[in-house]
């Protein structure tokens, strides 16, 4: 009776666990496809990886045995003490996975750190450009641009871009620029060469010639067209030889840094140096050049880079030197404010700046104010293509001693970049610029920027 | 004898709800073993980072320990499961974005070094030894001694609300 009770429940539950492994078996029917296939695709990238890491290995196995006598000799015991030490350690080790022993005491393959590549490392960046203009009368041959002509080819800038480490904190950071003149002809520049010292997040030095931080541009984006969405800089932000209105390169010390505020991300930045800004007249065909002679100046600015939005940029900045233009008798004090609001992530970017510049007569209460901005808005559709808009504004006094040449420029651009690739961006774009007492124009530009 | 029996069959029964019971168990510990661990030199005083802090790490806006060790960033190169964690998770960008990104920063001068990509764990952990100031995202599986592995948001991998997988 109770044997039949007994078989009885297990009759009972026998339903039960058939219904239960019925149902997994159909699931697992169902996804053994996806799974098989999911399988064999790990299995691949697995043997992909196996054989990565063989050949990686064998080259590591081999550096090893052409470097052991060597390192033998000069491995301190001090440096064995805190191997030892480190082989020690063991945090936290999971089941199945055992200590390594032999991982562990392997020595570094250098007595340099891992990330110290000695040696220069370069990175190139360039563009070709296409611009086609209606723009009469003519004006200045910028970037390989001919004066007067309706449309032609340049090459622009070509930018080499040097990094070299001289130990983890301190490195040297060159850009050397060839750019086109007219008539292709190329000079040579050196952009910028720093040496730079990073002692902490809350002090980073610079020394020798750097872009200043009048504007977030001229700190971000620099010369290489393949960083920038749009084909070519604002006006107001453009390089002073190129025609730009601020002081964009000066010879001296910086530093920057943190300030410690919790999750608001609020940096300094400091500079002091001398500047030497040579701008050409822009609105002349064969434009002579206005050099500044600016005197030491000084900088410094704030901005907030605050955790709960990562990609929001806030600041200003506020930048003063005086100026003796060459060939004039006057002393111009110059004082330029710079708000900026910018917000980038991989999709999405905004940026906008507004200017202040302010150039009083010494001697006279005579002074000359120019307002300008920015703004640059573009979010990118798919993985390739990213749309943009840009209103650019600058309205110097026609009088000015040193922006008589500007005036008042405004006006829209539209256009398209198109990522082919990691290194090459194909883009097009359309200007409209409005003058005062002069007649509107429209501009077309291709360009194909690329690094390498 | 009556008891004996009723026991054994409920015993039997127990026994069968307990083995279907542990199927999922059995998941749950697999799920946990995939849990991705942010491994740290063991002379680093640091335990606990927030996820936040992570992420500033990894995007090069934080680049310096406690006391000014200079961070060092270790990535796996594209295709291992531990670049695929940091992009979709702590940095939320594609590939092709992580390059351009660390493209820009070291232009502007705001970073010294882009993180430096090995091709295997092992190496990762060899590297994090090395370097006083190394940092690396690592498969728990993969974990071996002689590196420490940080808290993160007050959580280690393995445990409930671990959110690096």
């Amino acid at each position: 009776m109770h044997r039949k009770i007994f078989w009885l429940s297990i009759f009972a539950l026998l339903p039960v666990l058939i219904s239960a492994q019925t149902t997994s078996s159909r699931d697992e029917a169902a996804s053994s496809l996806s799974v098989q296939e999911k399988e064999i695709a790990e299995q691949r990238q697995t043997i992909r990886q196996l054989v990565t890491e063989m050949k990686e290995l064998k080259g590591r196995l081999a550096a090893l045995e052409a470097k052991q006598p060597a390192s033998t000799q000069t491995a301190s015991s001090e440096e064995a003490a805190k191997l030892s030490e480190t082989a020690a350690t063991t945090t936290l080790s999971s089941p199945g996975s055992p200590a390594s022993p032999t991982m562990a005491q392997t020595q570094p393959l250098e007595n340099a750190p891992f990330h110290l590549a000695r040696g220069i490392q370069f990175q190139g960046f360039g563009a070709l450009t296409y611009r086609a203009s209606d723009v009469k009368p003519a004006e200045a041959p910028l970037l390989g641009l001919k004066a007067g002509s309706s449309g032609n080819f340049s090459i622009g800038d070509v930018d080499l871009f040097l990094t070299s480490h001289i130990n983890p904190k301190m490195m040297v950071l060159a850009e050397i620029v060839f750019s086109e003149g007219d008539s292709q002809q190329f000079e040579t520049d050196v952009e910028r060469m720093l040496l730079k010292y990073d002692a902490n997040d809350y002090l980073k030095m610079s020394f020798g010639r750097y872009h200043t931080a009048t504007s977030y541009y001229n700190s971000v984006f620099h010369h290489g067209n393949w960083l920038q969405t749009a084909v070519d800089r604002p006006l107001i932000v453009e390089f002073a030889d190129h025609g730009g209105l601020l002081p964009s390169q000066a010879v001296g010390a910086s530093a920057t840094g943190a300030i410690p505020s919790g999750s608001l991300g609020l940096n300094y930045n400091l500079e002091y140096g001398t500047g030497d800004t040579v701008r050409p007249l822009i609105n002349q065909p064969n434009p002579p050049e206005i050099d500044e002679k600016n005197g030491n100046h000084v900088s410094a600015g704030l901005f907030l880079k605050p955790d709960w939005l990562p990609g929001l940029d806030v600041g200003g900045n506020l930048y003063h030197d005086r100026l003796n233009p060459e060939g004039t008798p006057l002393h111009i004090s110059q004082t330029i404010g710079s708000l900026h609001a910018v917000y980038t992530t991989p999709r999405f970017e905004f940026l906008s700046e507004g200017f202040f510049l302010r150039h009083t007569l010494q001697g006279t209460s005579q002074t000359f104010n120019t307002p300008a901005f920015y703004a640059l808005i573009s979010h990118k559709l798919g993985t390739q293509w990213r749309p943009y808009f840009r209103y650019q504004y600058v309205n110097a006094s026609s009088s000015s001693p040193l922006y008589s040449d500007v005036s008042l420029r405004h006006g829209p651009s539209a256009g398209i970049r198109y990522d082919f690739n990691d290194y090459l961006a194909l883009k097009t774009q359309y200007d409209r610029t409005y003058r005062r007492n002069l007649p509107s124009f429209n501009e077309v530009l291709a360009q194909m920027a690329f690094r390498f | 004898m009556t008891n004996v029996y009723c026991k054994r069959a409920a015993f039997s029964i127990a026994m069968l709800v307990v083995m279907v019971c542990c199927v999922p168990a059995q998941d749950t510990k697999s799920f946990k073993d995939s849990d991705i661990a942010v491994i740290v030199n063991p002379s680093n005083p640091v335990d606990s980072i927030s996820s936040t802090e992570l992420r500033k790490i990894f995007s090069g806006q934080k680049q310096s320990w406690a006391g000014g060790m200079p961070v060092e960033l270790f990535v796996r190169a594209p295709g291992a499961r531990e670049r695929d964690v940091l992009l979709n998770q702590v940095l939320r960008m594609s590939e092709s974005e992580y390059k351009a990104f660390w493209v820009k920063k070291l232009y502007s001068g705001e970073s010294q070094r882009e993180p430096l990509a090995l091709f295997s764990n092992g190496m990762q952990l060899e590297a994090v030894r090395a370097e006083k100031g190394g940092i690396a995202l690592l498969s728990l599986q993969d974990l071996h001694q002689g590196v420490k592995v940080l808290k993160i948001n007050g959580r280690l991998p393995g445990t409930p609300g671990y959110n690096l997988q």
